[in-house]
């Protein structure tokens, strides 16, 4: 059962593009993924496949996103 | 998003903080943190809070950090406020440390450290290929002065001083 | 604890050499630099330090140049020396050879990552010619220390092969010269008079596993109704430890070690678990933690447990071992005699989950049955449910393309303590590791989330508990701790190739 889509808005200047491609396969497997990108901003809307956990997987989503922007060295 | 509620008595040069009734959003002056030791901190939240990183403007950085847990007292966000900036101190400073002892941390793991393959075999140099670029070489130190400047070796020049003769 | 507050104590860089730091206890900051060097300091020390107002005629001035800590006086060389010290395992290639001959098993635990085979899978038996061309890898390795190590399933239940590896290995080494040995990991169910008469000839270590009290191993290895697994491993302890003293060897040095896997059974028993080894005859306990391989995944519900209540467990069993070599009882913890090497005598024991860069590849391979290479024994249990992600190739893959693989490559770089953005800021960073194959199977990436990784949590609170320990100083404690760092080489097992 899928929920409401929610759309993150990661930093150009804060996160890496590539961080973000590699968290979306890593987690496919918890929500459906749309990517779409501003002049300032990576989007990425979200729909969570488990409602009773849908805050957990954004918001462990957006931690995998810091963690793995981290490992790189930030961004270039 | 619930009203936020600002929190007085906020460590020196965060320049603001407000809480919510889950998350805490800090932000700071990008000048005196840089991302790097913005980065270093927000990572040790990782554990315990929903950490996101935004930029509202030029010069500025904003941490949101979302409790994991139910928070029972609005205490716990607050003191989240203190220990974030303890952290980005210590991630700052720690930066202007390893910056400082650079070249004494690169001298020391070049001198102690070095491979475990072992040496090539013949095998392996008949398979390297010898005419790939082996070296980043920003300063064209690997350079002939002729790639440099343009100019031909002085083969090339022999070389096209015969076809001249030749075509003449 | 009341934290350390950077804030009030206003830290200026300019005077310390490169350090690191972390509060393990009230008044107690514990300070480590490049070299592995440390320091325990008080919360005045440490803010005279951060500031730079170490008074210079003062005696913490002198232990600060001492060790290393101030960049006025920072001695380049002595770290570089200490340094190579602690990593001269990157000069050597493989070192553990880890081969399975088996994946039958008479024997059915609950937490088995092996992935272990029913005893009629005889299609899951190495065969001769897979074993040596396993043995030629291993000897191609370019570390002149080679160790075999026979796992399974249940070795012995292959042990023609295990003969043919021995025998094949100790000719070939004649002509190739490695400081060879053999090591076993066996449930001892399956061992007769012959097989031990064998395995002692030939010089093979003998390792086996006790869960703990006989109720607690029998609930977690069992073995056929009519069989006890716990007895059946206790008889053939107290045999091998015979065999060893008739074979003139010194039984301080020479006895069989056991294994122990820790699951939420054993959390409230360490006092019955020290008790069962001790009367054994054994004298390390290893006190691992579940891991999340094989089995063990399946019944994690049962068996698994937060990483605070092991390191409770951890803090009690080893409180308790210390009591008892006040006693005279000789008894000690594999995973603190480990650090404990790293951290008092700057030496590495070479534990290859526990180094960095971790053995994955460049220190340890392991072969599986059917003839695949893998990075390590964890990379081969996960390719039994079907992720060959630690594959590197086969028994006829060269040494150079196996050990040159980008996967060991990439385990290499990720196992580096220092690009990881947590490990790179700990105290612990000189004396710690981490396991690529475990971050790949807990966390989805072979680098892991040292944040939220529960070997870093396991290893922070070891050692946590260690230097509070060492910060104390207790005297007989301290001379306890350098008994347990001293390592005393069984040259008996190096088979030495005939001149």
């Amino acid at each position: 059962m899928t929920t409401t889509a929610t759309e993150l808005r990661f930093h150009r200047e804060v996160y890496s593009g590539e961080a973000i491609d590699q968290a979306v396969k890593t987690w496919s497997n918890f929500a459906e993924f749309e990517l779409s990108e501003s002049d300032q901003h990576w989007i990425v809307k979200l729909t969570p496949k488990h409602e009773p956990a849908a805050a957990r997987i954004i918001g462990e989503f957006g931690n995998y996103v810091l963690g793995l922007t981290v490992d790189r060295g930030g961004v270039q | 998003m619930s009203e936020q509620s600002p929190i007085s008595d906020i460590p020196e040069a965060l320049v603001s903080a407000a809480l919510t009734e889950r998350s805490v959003s800090i932000t700071l002056d990008a000048e005196l943190y840089p991302l790097q030791a913005v980065y270093g901190a927000s990572y040790v939240f990782l554990d315990r809070c929903y950490v996101f990183l935004d930029r509202p403007e030029p010069g500025r950085l904003r941490a949101t950090l979302s409790a994991k847990q139910a928070v029972e007292e609005p205490e716990a966000l607050r003191q989240l406020v203190g220990e974030f900036a303890n952290e980005l101190l210590s991630c700052a400073w720690r930066h202007q440390v390893t910056q400082d002892n650079r070249v004494a941390i690169e001298t020391v793991t070049v001198q102690a450290i070095a491979g475990a393959m072992g040496e090539p075999s013949l095998d392996d140099l008949a398979d390297f290929d010898f005419t790939d670029e082996a070296l980043d070489d920003p300063l064209g130190i690997a350079q002939s002065w002729e790639e440099k400047h343009g100019r031909k070796t002085p083969a090339e020049a022999e070389g096209e001083r015969g076809e001249e003769e030749a075509s003449a | 604890m009341r934290p350390i507050n950077l804030v009030e104590i206003q830290p200026r860089s300019g005077t310390q050499a490169f350090f690191r730091w972390r509060q393990i206890g009230e008044d107690t900051i514990l300070v480590t630099n490049l070299e592995g060097n440390w320091l325990i300091l008080t919360r005045d020390e440490f803010t005279q330090f951060a500031r730079g107002e170490v008074p210079p005629d003062s005696p913490f001035h002198q232990r600060l140049i001492d060790k290393n800590f101030l960049r006025s006086h920072y001695d380049v060389q002595a770290a570089a020396e200490r340094v190579k010290a602690r990593k001269y395992f990157v000069h050597g290639g493989p070192l553990l050879h880890v081969m399975v001959v088996t994946l039958r098993c008479n024997e059915t635990c609950v937490y088995c990552h092996a992935s272990r085979a029913n005893m009629d899978a005889v299609e899951t038996d190495m065969s001769p010619e897979t074993a040596r061309k396993a043995v030629d890898l291993a000897l191609s390795s370019t570390n002149g220390f080679v160790t075999i190590e026979f796992q399974g399933g249940e070795p012995l239940v292959n042990f023609p092969v295990v003969k043919e590896i021995i025998e094949y290995a100790t000719e070939r080494n004649k002509e190739i010269g490695k400081r060879l040995e053999f090591t076993m990991v066996s449930n001892f169910s399956l061992l007769d008079e012959d097989k031990l008469r064998y395995l002692m000839e030939h010089k093979v270590q003998l390792c086996t596993s006790i869960d703990g009290p006989e109720e607690l191993h029998n609930a977690q290895r069992k073995l056929p109704q009519t069989h006890n697994a716990f007895q059946a491993a206790a008889k053939w302890i107290k045999r091998v430890n015979e065999a060893y003293v008739e074979m003139g060897l010194d039984s301080t040095l020479y006895h069989v070690e056991a294994l122990m896997t820790t699951t939420k059974a054993t959390l409230d028993q360490y006092k019955q678990v020290v008790d069962t080894y001790v009367g054994l005859g054994c004298k390390t306990i290893f006190l691992r933690p579940i891991d999340p391989f094989g089995f063990a995944e399946r019944a994690r519900l049962r068996l698994e447990y937060p990483r605070s209540k092991y390191l409770e467990f951890y803090r009690n069993a080893v409180d308790y071992m210390i009591e008892l070599n006040k006693q005279g009882v000789e008894i000690l913890e594999r995973y603190a005699a480990i650090f404990l090497t790293k951290i008092l005598r700057g030496e590495d024991p070479n534990f290859l989950d526990n180094r960095s860069p971790a053995g994955a590849g460049i220190g340890q391979l392991a072969y599986s049955y059917d003839g695949n290479v893998y990075t390590c024994d964890e990379g081969r249990m996960l390719a039994a449910s079907q992720d060959d992600t630690f594959l590197l190739g086969t028994v006829d893959t060269p040494y150079r393309q196996i050990v040159g693989h980008e996967t060991v490559r990439a385990m290499t770089i990720a196992t580096n303590l220092d690009q990881q953005p947590d490990c790179v800021n700990c105290a612990y960073n000189p004396y710690c590791g981490t396991n690529a194959a475990y971050n790949y199977k807990a966390q989805g990436s072979i680098f892991g989330r040292m944040r939220d990784n529960n070997v870093c949590a396991v290893h922070k609170g070891i050692q946590d508990y260690l230097f509070e320990k060492l910060a104390e100083n207790d005297p007989q404690v301290m001379k306890i701790f350098d008994r347990w760092t001293t390592i005393r080489p069984r040259e008996h097992f190096v088979q030495e190739p005939d001149a």
